[in-house]
């Protein structure tokens, strides 16, 4: 009797079934949509966020101290560490190698330029294609490393050995343009390179030059090896845990110390490049680690509030359109009541009805809600973005409660009220 | 004409307000659904005109993004502190996040040397909220017990906390006995310097009222960063202001991203919650079709009808918008609050868009059902088909 009611019931009234369906899916689709996005939401920052330039520093081991002031060190060169060049593609071998989307080595030499005073040379990888343990080549140099860099004129060709681009700041003093020859005079002689650009960082590489890596080498005479090497890495905001483990990970339990190294902080990112070149120490660069990890994690936080504020209202959409379609039926109460239906059959009949309508709608909405997220997603961040497969149980349960939510009430407050009453349209 | 417009209007005020009232817990449904759409909607109107402003001030967390020092091309080395004052100065005050001077120069320790940097350290703190620091911050400007060191220069040294630093500017002779306060860790080349305060390293360096450069942070949204740039030129001369690219370009793209995921998020909420609060009452208007067979069979006109339903609905759209905007803006407060820990402006410009949402809203949901149920017989109606 129960379920022929119920199937009657969904084929008499199905425009009205349909309109309730369809608002139920409407609501699913917005909550699972911007669910979607906002877990998301942390990773496409991250690569956003990139913009910023690298996050991770890695020097040698046991360096001396600079004593660089205003871009001119006052010892250079006085025993210094070095990295080998070699060891540069190890870092794209970690356990979070997918993490690591760009690196760039360095290493600075002092030179004097033709009756100009002195200059700082920096040699670095353009744009290289360096080849990796398992044969694919990845490209990166700092192009993709220092992306804020302003560049009037041309980037030199990577591999050409003479193509140079000078600092903003130093054209200005030296008078030179983008064309410009220029001979760098060295202890092991005279170096003839072409400017092919002019850069504009805000940063110390304004008043020095920007040149090949190998050239840098040779005028250092340190052929192989390099100073510093920047790393740009995706990587989560940092947690108490993470805090922990930068203080003393030795002091963290086993799983502890799992979930830390399995997880992209970047103190993990930083310590797992130290294990894998030997004797270097790899620091997270706080300005562009710590500022991404407050950024990223606002973008988390307004994302959540605001689908929860959306789904609320949805919600009480729903709610309210089911409170009306029930009171639109109290003379089928009233007559239900008249043949004698006892006050939990009818309330079961009613929250049955409710409870398929927010199931239907509710896995309904979730698949359009996967679709559109990704739709948003692609013209945001012309990527897709994962689905959260665990949304669509939470979804649903919460569409078929909101739909129940909304029916429970007024099927209650009619069946409560004498047959006669509703049946002659006095409520 | 003019006696039978006016026998109409009674009449057409007193259906209006019967049905409104009779039928008030039914209106209440009806409101409370388009007031909750209405407030939904003015809410995220509201945080979305205001995001770019909240997390231009978010991204200062990144420091400083412009330097004032120098113009390009000098030869003397640092400019004069009230200089960097005045450039300071030509800064909105609501905009100016932070900015302190920094002096560098190289001083004698017990161990070896060391690069110093006067700052000032409150300033100092508010544009550098990214640094690490074990111990605390140096809290006043004038502070020349103490100092904070950089943790590369602490572990070469082995300096640690509450140790002190006997300091000898070599140039000057000056001497100065400090206490490490803090020790900092940045990843840059601050882990190898101290700091002080900037009166104290004048005279350690024997350099009194100069200055190297002078970190600022200024919330700037979007491209407004060279015109900034150039009005600190224009007020202040004899230094010149850049924009730190790697900070104020980055800080243009993050922005318009942020800006551009809101808008398609709002506009889909938008949509969505109109819809669904359309949903609602078009059920709401379809349960009176029998009302409207009854008024047929009385002898109103379709459009006496449709001229009434639209009424009601223009007066409950009305009224729930109101209610809503005002529930909205509390809900944007709240939302900003737990968000950005701020206040959020009301736009008046949130006003009419939320006003003609809900309208439409309301009179597509009436008209379509009216006008079905004015199209049936009465008879067919009243029955119940």
């Amino acid at each position: 009797m129960f379920w022929r009611l119920l199937r009657q019931s969904f084929l008499q009234g199905r425009r009205r079934k349909i309109l309730s369906g369809l608002t139920v899916a409407l609501a699913a689709t917005l909550g699972m949509a911007l669910a979607t996005l906002s877990v998301g939401v942390g990773d496409k920052m991250a690569h956003e966020m990139r913009a910023y330039g690298a996050n991770i520093r890695v020097v040698p081991k046991g360096e001396s101290l600079s004593l660089a002031v205003g871009g001119l060190d006052l010892n250079p060169l006085k025993g210094r560490e070095t990295l080998a060049e070699s060891d540069v593609p190890l870092i794209k071998d970690i356990f979070w190698r997918n993490n690591i989307i760009g690196l760039a080595p360095f290493l600075d030499v002092p030179v004097a330029l033709e009756g100009k005073g002195k200059a700082r040379l920096i040699g670095t990888w353009f744009q290289r294609d360096m080849p990796m343990p398992d044969g694919d080549a990845f490209a990166t140099g700092v192009r993709t490393v220092a992306a804020h860099w302003r560049v009037e004129g041309a980037w030199p060709v990577e591999g050409a050995e003479d193509q140079v681009l000078l600092g903003k700041r130093l054209a200005r003093r030296l008078g030179l343009g983008v064309g410009a020859d220029l001979t760098l005079q060295t202890p092991n002689g005279p170096y003839p390179v072409k400017v092919v650009g002019l850069v504009e960082t805000g940063g110390d590489e304004e008043s020095a030059i920007v040149g090949p890596l190998a050239l840098a080498q040779t005028i250092a005479g340190l052929p192989g090896r390099v100073r510093t090497i920047e790393v740009s890495a995706l990587t989560v905001p940092e947690t108490e845990l993470s805090l922990r483990a930068r203080h003393n990970s030795d002091a963290l339990t086993t799983a502890e110390y799992d979930v830390w190294y399995c997880t992209a902080y970047v103190s993990t990112i930083a310590h797992q490049i130290e294990e894998a070149v030997v004797n270097a120490s790899a620091r997270p660069i706080w300005q562009v680690a710590a500022g991404e990890g407050a950024v990223i994690g606002k973008m988390q936080v307004l994302m959540a509030v605001v689908t929860l504020a959306a789904f609320l209202s949805a919600a009480m959409g729903v709610s309210a359109l089911m409170t009306a379609t029930v009171l639109e039926r109290a003379r089928e109460i009233g007559l239900m009541k008249a043949l004698g239906a006892s006050l939990a059959e009818i309330n079961a009949q009613f929250l049955a009805e409710a409870a398929a309508i927010g199931a239907l709608g509710g896995l309904l909405g979730c698949g359009f809600g996967a679709l559109l997220s990704q739709g948003i997603s692609a013209m945001v961040f012309g990527q897709s973005v994962p689905v959260p497969w665990i949304a669509v149980p939470l979804v649903t349960i919460a569409a078929i409660l909101v739909a129940l939510a909304g029916a429970a009430y007024p099927a209650r407050t009619i069946a409560r009220l004498a047959p006669v009453e509703v049946l002659y349209g006095r409520k | 004409m003019a006696a039978s417009d006016r026998s109409r209007w009674p009449m057409f005020a007193r259906l209006l307000w019967r049905s409104l009232t009779v039928r008030a817990g039914r209106v209440g449904v009806a409101l409370g659904a388009l007031a909750v759409g209405a407030a939904v909607v003015s809410a995220l109107l509201c945080l979305y005109l205001d995001i770019k402003v909240k997390m231009a001030e978010e991204l200062r967390a990144y420091g400083a993004n412009f330097v004032v020092g120098a113009p390009m091309g000098g030869s003397e080395r640092g400019v004069d502190q009230a200089d960097l004052q005045r450039a300071v100065a030509a800064v909105p005050g609501e905009r100016l996040v932070g900015a302190s001077p920094v002096l560098y120069g190289v001083v004698r320790l017990d161990q070896g040397n060391a690069v110093i940097a006067g700052v000032d350290f409150p300033g100092l703190r508010r544009v550098s909220p990214y640094w690490q620091v074990a111990g605390g911050w140096i809290g006043v400007s004038f502070d020349e017990r103490n100092a904070m060191i950089g943790r590369k220069l602490a572990e070469t040294m082995e300096i640690r906390l509450g140790d002190t630093l006997n300091v000898l500017g070599e140039a000057t002779g000056e001497r100065a006995h400090l206490t490490v306060k803090g020790i900092i860790d940045t990843g840059d080349a601050e882990d190898e310097q101290m700091f002080v305060a900037l009166p104290l390293a004048q005279r350690l360096l024997g350099l009194p009222g100069r200055a190297d450069f002078a970190l600022l942070s200024v919330t700037v949204e979007g491209a407004e960063a060279d015109a900034l740039a150039s009005s600190i030129d224009a007020a202040a001369p004899g230094v010149e202001a850049r924009p730190i690219r790697k900070i104020s370009e980055s800080d243009g793209v993050i922005l318009d991203k942020i800006d551009g995921l809101m808008a398609v998020v709002a506009a889909f909420i938008l949509v969505m919650t109109t819809l669904c609060v359309n949903a609602t009452l078009t059920a709401m208007v379809a349960e009176r079709a029998p009302e409207i067979g009854l008024e047929k069979a009385l002898g109103a006109g379709h459009r006496a009808i449709v001229a009434q339903f639209v009424g009601e609905t223009v007066a409950i759209g009305i009224v729930g918008t109101l209610i809503g905007l005002g529930l909205g803006f509390g809900l944007a407060q709240i939302l900003g609050q737990a968000v950005f820990g701020g206040w959020v402006d009301f736009r008046a410009a949130v006003i009419p868009v939320a006003l003609a949402a809900s309208l439409l809203t309301a009179l597509a949901a009436a008209v379509v059902p009216v006008r079905r149920a004015v199209r049936i017989a009465p008879a067919r109606v009243l029955r119940g088909e």
